[in-house]
């Protein structure tokens, strides 16, 4: 009987575990990209020298293979293992004294928790000698592993890591390629600007979570500093569905454009009222939603409404647009990117993918410019960085915040109507743009 | 002398099988080493912690993680606002924690069974909720520790090197701890409670009061962990600080090694680690490591029920005198 009783609890003690460790969050809505059809292949470094010498470098980073951040963090290493695969085929990097640079990959799974990230940076620096890392999957895993990277002096790069906090820490090896969260609208903001510089009467309203109030906050100080005249700011509860009674207020309160948003379910519950409402606002900015393919189902709802992205397929960067910005291009282009991923995992990159992939293209860069795989000649190069790729412009702080990512801005998206069916368009910033914005919103 | 030795063996045995795993980086001057040894320590000592529970007063509480995680919060905002140093913000988690289980104690201690099991679960979850709400904590994306922090101890290398040898001292008093509550009459107390708590109370064992005690000795050192164990990772936040699975890992390291003994938690804790940690770098294994780690518990659960200790006590009557 008693034993019977141990076997029982044994049985659910494993059954707790596996669910625990396969407990997964639900599948951020990656935007899927349309591959537009190029066979222009755009990848640098195309260098094959028999008689030098050749170092491989390994590259060090823990991967999520199980537990909630598997879907992102998965999607991340797909598109750094392609970069890898891309640069070793095509015979590694030549440097200016002749060597041949090819890479390596080890990692081990972090399990999505913290409690072993630290452990396993310390085992990839001094077991298995990595050379450069890239960090783990989401903001708290980076964070702990930044201990180890900057006590070994070992530059790690810093993927799907949005926080602004770890940067202001006191890191002089972490650099990040995510646009931080404070940021997220920023973009925004300037398009607003550059569409309409008579509307000044600005609203804010965000769902009450850290991230969306994080976001607000720092939106709300660069509309002020614009001159906006910031004539609402209100938090709702999370899971929030009826907002008739701020659509009121912001009507009272007399705003000319609307920010903020939070998730999903709330973001686009927000965009549906506001137009089943008829506000009469010119300009709608929302976290999240927008950028999500589902956000066209709200229909002429959906028109109009502008998101932000980290990346997006249609982004149209390019070597033209590099040389209109005056910066240097590098890498391939968005469409070879797509083109190559599509090929080697048969599904759609998304902005995570993308995210992988540019780490090591800013590592392969930043090794050419040193012309040396030595960390300080490679920090040196990383610190001095201003480049275009297809994931965006990559330019580093190199001051108080030393690492955070500068240069990237998030792409604005927008719902617009092309041959009478809904279709997602870039619109900011220029240089990326696809379409030019719809203005004003029209209800 | 030897006499009085022999009496302790189980003792010596633990004490040894701790200072064993403590010294093997010392003596190797491995950072790598060091860092499985601390893994594998703090799980010893928040397993030899909830045995006290667990093992000895038959209260099985599947939310133990929320005195590390609550432990570890207080201990972190004592170091990233006030500015404490490690020392003071161990003994605040510590103090902490032991307080949060006094009042929980009150509370649900109560409940037998499979209701202060689930009760346990829901306190986890609450005191998370709470957090993530809480403003001075930094609410759901918690805080960071500047990275500057550590020079006051010579830097991050010295700092964590400083770290593993208070986790080496904690690891050790949860042993000694253990060993005392296991042979005190206190102790003697909550194995009648386990057993038999109402015939625990008609023999005169005051039973809400010794069940607290061991509520809130079983919470210190957990407390205690979380403090430096955050210090040591630099950030903390509510999904860091309150993995369930950490407390359903700390119920099956007790029961590997054995509940109920002093020296089963220390092997079974080891002995957990030890094999996640080799599936979870190994070549062969390190993409199918939970399913065979969930294998291999599940063959151990079946055959060795009682544990590796409870298994030897069983197997080879002789021994039970001195292995406790």
């Amino acid at each position: 009987m008693r034993r019977k009783l141990y076997i029982l609890i044994g049985i659910l003690l494993v059954a707790g575990m596996v669910l625990a460790a396969c407990g997964k969050a639900t599948p951020t809505s990656a935007p899927a990209p349309k591959a537009s059809e190029s066979s222009q292949n755009n990848v640098p470094a195309k260098t094959s020298a028999p008689s030098a010498k050749e170092v491989t470098v390994t590259i060090g980073f823990t991967q999520s293979k199980t537990g909630k951040f598997n879907e992102e963090s998965t999607r991340q290493s797909d598109g750094l293992d392609l970069w890898i695969k891309q640069v070793n085929d095509q015979g590694g990097i030549k440097l200016s004294d002749g060597t041949v640079v090819k890479f390596k990959a080890v990692s081990y799974d972090d399990e999505s928790s913290g409690d072993k990230v630290q452990q396993l940076y310390t085992r990839l620096i001094t077991k298995d000698k990595a050379d450069f890392l890239i960090s783990p999957y989401s903001s708290g895993l980076t964070s702990s592993a930044a201990i180890i990277s900057e006590q070994y002096g070992k530059i790690m790069l810093a993927t799907g890591a949005a926080s602004d906090s770890i940067f202001k820490k006191g890191y002089q090896r972490v650099y990040q390629l995510y646009t931080p969260a404070s940021h997220y609208l920023t973009g925004a903001v300037d398009l607003l600007q550059s569409l309409d510089p008579n509307v000044k009467k600005v609203a804010f309203i965000y769902e009450n979570s850290k991230f969306s109030t994080a976001v607000v906050k720092a939106a709300k100080e660069y509309a002020e500093k614009k001159g906006y005249d910031v004539v609402m700011f209100e938090g709702y509860d999370k899971g929030t569905t009826d907002f008739g009674s701020f659509i009121n207020k912001i009507q009272d309160s007399g705003a000319e454009a609307v920010m903020g948003g939070g998730h999903f379910q709330d973001g686009s519950t927000l965009a549906r009222q506001i137009y089943e409402k008829k506000l009469p606002i010119k300009y709608l900015a929302l976290l999240v939603a927008p950028p999500d393919p589902s956000f066209a189902d709200l229909g002429d709802a959906a028109l109009g409404v502008v998101g932000p992205s980290q990346w997006e397929a249609t982004a149209n960067y390019s070597p033209e647009s590099a040389k209109a910005a005056g910066l240097t291009w590098f890498g391939p282009t968005s469409a070879d990117f797509v083109k190559a991923y599509k090929a080697a995992y048969n599904e759609d990159p998304d902005y995570h993918s993308a995210g992988g992939y540019v780490a090591g293209l800013v590592l392969q860069k930043a090794i050419m410019d040193a012309g040396s795989v030595d960390p300080d000649k490679v920090k040196a190069a990383l610190d001095k960085m201003d480049i275009l790729t297809f994931f965006g412009h990559i330019k580093f702080n190199t001051a108080d915040a030393h690492g955070l990512q500068i240069g990237h801005e998030m792409i604005y998206i927008q719902w617009q109507k092309k041959d009478g069916k809904l279709v997602k368009e870039v619109v900011w910033p220029k240089e990326g743009a696809t379409a030019a914005p719809l203005y004003p919103l029209k209800h | 002398m030897s006499k009085k030795f022999f009496q302790h063996t189980s003792l010596w045995l633990s004490l040894g099988t701790v200072l064993v795993i403590g010294l093997w980086p010392i003596v190797t001057h491995n950072a790598l080493n060091r860092e499985t040894a601390f893994t594998v320590l703090s799980a010893v000592a928040l397993a030899s912690s909830l045995n006290i529970l667990l093992g000895y007063t038959g209260y099985v509480s599947f939310g133990h993680v929320v005195f590390f995680g609550f432990g570890g919060y207080v201990g972190f905002y004592t170091i990233n606002v006030l500015g404490w140093n490690i020392w003071m913000a161990m003994l605040a988690g510590g103090i902490a924690a032991a307080l949060l289980a006094y009042l929980l104690g009150v509370a649900i201690l109560r409940l037998r069974g499979a209701y202060f099991a689930l009760a346990t679960i829901g306190i986890n979850e609450a005191v998370r909720a709470f957090i993530n709400n809480f403003a001075p904590f930094g609410g759901p994306t918690g805080m960071t520790l500047n990275f500057k922090v550590y020079k006051a101890y010579g830097g991050a290398m010295h700092a964590l090197q400083l770290v593993f040898y208070i986790m080496v001292g904690l690891t050790l008093i949860v042993t000694i701890l253990s060993y005392w509550v296991r042979t005190s009459k206190f102790g003697l107390g909550l194995l009648a409670i386990r057993e038999d708590e109402d015939a625990a109370e008609v023999m005169g064992v005051i039973t809400p009061s010794a069940k607290n005690w061991a509520f809130v000795l079983s919470a210190i050192i957990p407390g205690m962990v979380g403090a430096i164990f955050f210090f040591k990772n630099g950030t903390i936040e509510p999904g860091l600080a309150f993995p369930l699975r950490t407390s359903i890992e700390m119920i099956v390291m007790i029961m590997l090694g054995g509940q109920g003994t002093v020296l089963g938690p220390i092997l079974g804790a080891a002995g957990y680690q030890a094999m996640r940690d080799y599936l979870l770098v190994s070549p062969l294994f390190k993409n199918l490591q939970l399913a065979i780690s969930g294998i291999l518990l599940l063959l151990i659960v079946l055959f060795i029920p009682r544990g590796l200790v409870g298994w030897l006590r069983q197997r080879y009557p002789k021994v039970r005198r001195w292995l406790i």
